[in-house]
């Protein structure tokens, strides 16, 4: 589904340019649950961003679908992001609308009709255990809440691959569990889950695929990995 | 197509209100802006329509010697209509001036029984002669004197007249060319704040923008709401400003233009309220327009 091929992002020029990413060569299947672990700075953040092309490699290409993404047109960027989920740490929900109506917003922008955003908000919402706060604010909810929110939000134009930059990073032990209990079933449903953590116990618990970057280099790559630097 | 335009619209009425305090910033520096242009505009019409009014009563009068005869005078009148510069020429019989000048003084009795008791007609016959444009009256003036009929005149007034048209003239440039100045200026000034109020209602909606990157609007999924939003400012601002300005104006004029005027300013008015008002409203929806496009450029860039 995606593949990385001597993939290298630089930021700046000259004197001083800073190497962000080097040499990411992988590769990932439809279906699969994988971790990118490291510590800050590692590059997780940006191999991310370059998935939905939200930053550009400097050389190298990136395959998604079968289309090379690394110089995707602005024109053509919209459709590549409906085909990904993205859940942030932050959260990233529009505080001055509900819960029922920041899921609705990605229908919405897309062009579906008001007949399937009524009838698929209340289902995704459901999926995530809020079908009981769809008239509350973001700022009424507690913060795994608002992460379930983005969650279902990410998930309902039904894309093939979710993208998870630290969404445990605001949130207490057993929230953050909860979070990828719901990642994990949604991977269970189908969905690619991309996932990006410096969370040890997750990692150690999850026992999926872990990707391990140091430096901006790939220095692991275990199908059944473990949380080790 | 149609329902991003009219999910846009709704989003960019409910920007316009659920920002508040920052729209009415918007909208009342907008009508500000738009209340001085418009201002400028009353004031060059004002000014216009008094120097139309003005000029209507400036001509040059050639007095013919008493002894001329009517059809030389007729010859006279058809030269100078030849003329480009001459919008009008008219012959004014011994007769008929006798009789304007008997109604022009009938509150003066002395001067009244004065003329009647010449038994010949004092006054002289004349042409008046009205320029196309206040500026070429010394050019008129002077090939008169110079003409063929020079020996049959007893006198052009022009001369009593030049130091006020010539002042008249000079008046007339400064109010074009201030007025023009000052619309430039305040229009720039508009602009500049404009956008710049603009910019700070999208800068707030940054992270909103981000999101709907996020989950895949296209650019003019994300333009249109502020394009609406910049329409509803100018259509806003064009409509306060309407309303605050005809009061001003119906209040203001006979202050500033003396009370004699009025009825001739006034009275042409009405229908160029009308013209200001479209002027408003394509300049407030053209700005918000444009402000809106150039603030939001920035957060599409890829």
């Amino acid at each position: 589904m995606i593949e990385f091929i001597n993939v290298r992002k630089s930021y700046g020029a000259g004197n001083l340019m800073a190497t962000a990413l080097e040499d990411i060569n992988f590769k990932i299947e439809k279906e699969e649950f994988v971790s990118f672990v490291g510590h800050s700075g590692a590059g997780k953040s940006t191999i991310l961003k370059l998935i939905y092309a939200e930053e550009k490699p400097t050389s190298g290409e990136i395959i998604f679908n079968g289309e090379d993404i690394s110089k995707i047109s602005s024109r053509q960027l919209p459709y590549h992001r409906r085909r990904i989920g993205t859940v942030f740490q932050d959260y990233k929900l529009l505080p001055k609308k509900t819960v029922y109506e920041n899921v609705a917003f990605a229908l919405e922008v897309s062009g579906y009709l008001t007949r399937e955003i009524r009838q698929s908000v209340p289902q995704i919402l459901d999926i995530v255990g809020l079908s009981n706060k769809l008239g509350s604010y973001p700022h009424e909810i507690s913060g795994g809440e608002q992460q379930r929110a983005a969650i279902a939000r990410a998930l309902v134009h039904r894309p093939a691959l979710i993208i998870a930059d630290e969404p445990t990073g605001n949130l207490d032990p057993i929230s953050a569990w909860g979070i990828i209990q719901l990642l994990l079933k949604i991977n269970k449903l189908g969905t690619t889950i991309v996932l990006a953590t410096h969370d040890k116990d997750i990692v150690n618990n999850v026992k999926r695929r872990v990707i391990t970057l140091d430096q901006g280099r790939i220095i692991r790559d275990h199908s059944k990995g473990r949380y080790a630097i | 197509m149609l329902l991003t335009i009219s999910r846009t619209l709704k989003a960019g009425f409910q920007n316009f209100y659920r920002n508040g305090s920052l729209s009415v910033a918007a909208v009342s520096i907008l009508t500000l802006s738009l209340l001085i242009i418009s201002i400028i505009i009353v004031l060059s019409i004002t000014a216009n329509l008094g120097l139309k009014f003005i000029q209507d009563k400036i001509d040059i009068r050639v007095y013919f010697k008493s002894d001329t005869d009517t059809s030389k005078m007729m010859d006279f009148r058809s030269e100078i209509l030849r003329y480009g510069e001459v919008k009008s020429a008219d012959i004014v019989s011994k007769e008929r001036a006798l009789s304007e000048f008997k109604t022009n003084n009938t509150n003066k009795p002395e001067i009244l029984k004065a003329i009647e008791a010449v038994q010949d007609n004092p006054l002289l016959a004349s042409v008046n002669i009205k320029a196309t444009d206040p500026e070429k009256y010394s050019v008129i003036a002077n090939s008169i004197e110079n003409s063929a009929y020079k020996e049959d005149i007893a006198s052009i007034n022009y001369q009593q007249y030049k130091l006020v048209i010539d002042r008249f003239n000079s008046t007339i440039k400064t109010i074009r060319k201030t007025g023009v100045f000052l619309f430039i200026l305040f229009s720039l000034i508009a602009i500049l704040i404009t956008f710049n109020v603009i910019r700070m209602t999208i800068f707030n909606h940054g992270t909103e923008i981000e999101i709907m990157r996020l989950v895949g609007a296209s650019n003019n999924y994300i333009r249109l709401p502020f394009v609406f939003e910049g329409i509803i400012y100018g259509a806003a601002s064009a409509c306060i400003a309407i309303v605050l300005l005809i009061p001003m104006v119906r209040i203001l004029t006979p202050y500033i233009i003396g009370s004699s005027y009025v009825n001739v300013i006034q009275s042409g008015f009405s229908t160029y309220f009308i013209l200001i008002f479209l002027i408003q409203l394509l300049l407030g929806t053209l700005l918000g327009v444009i402000s809106s496009l150039l603030a939001i450029r920035r957060y599409l860039k890829t």
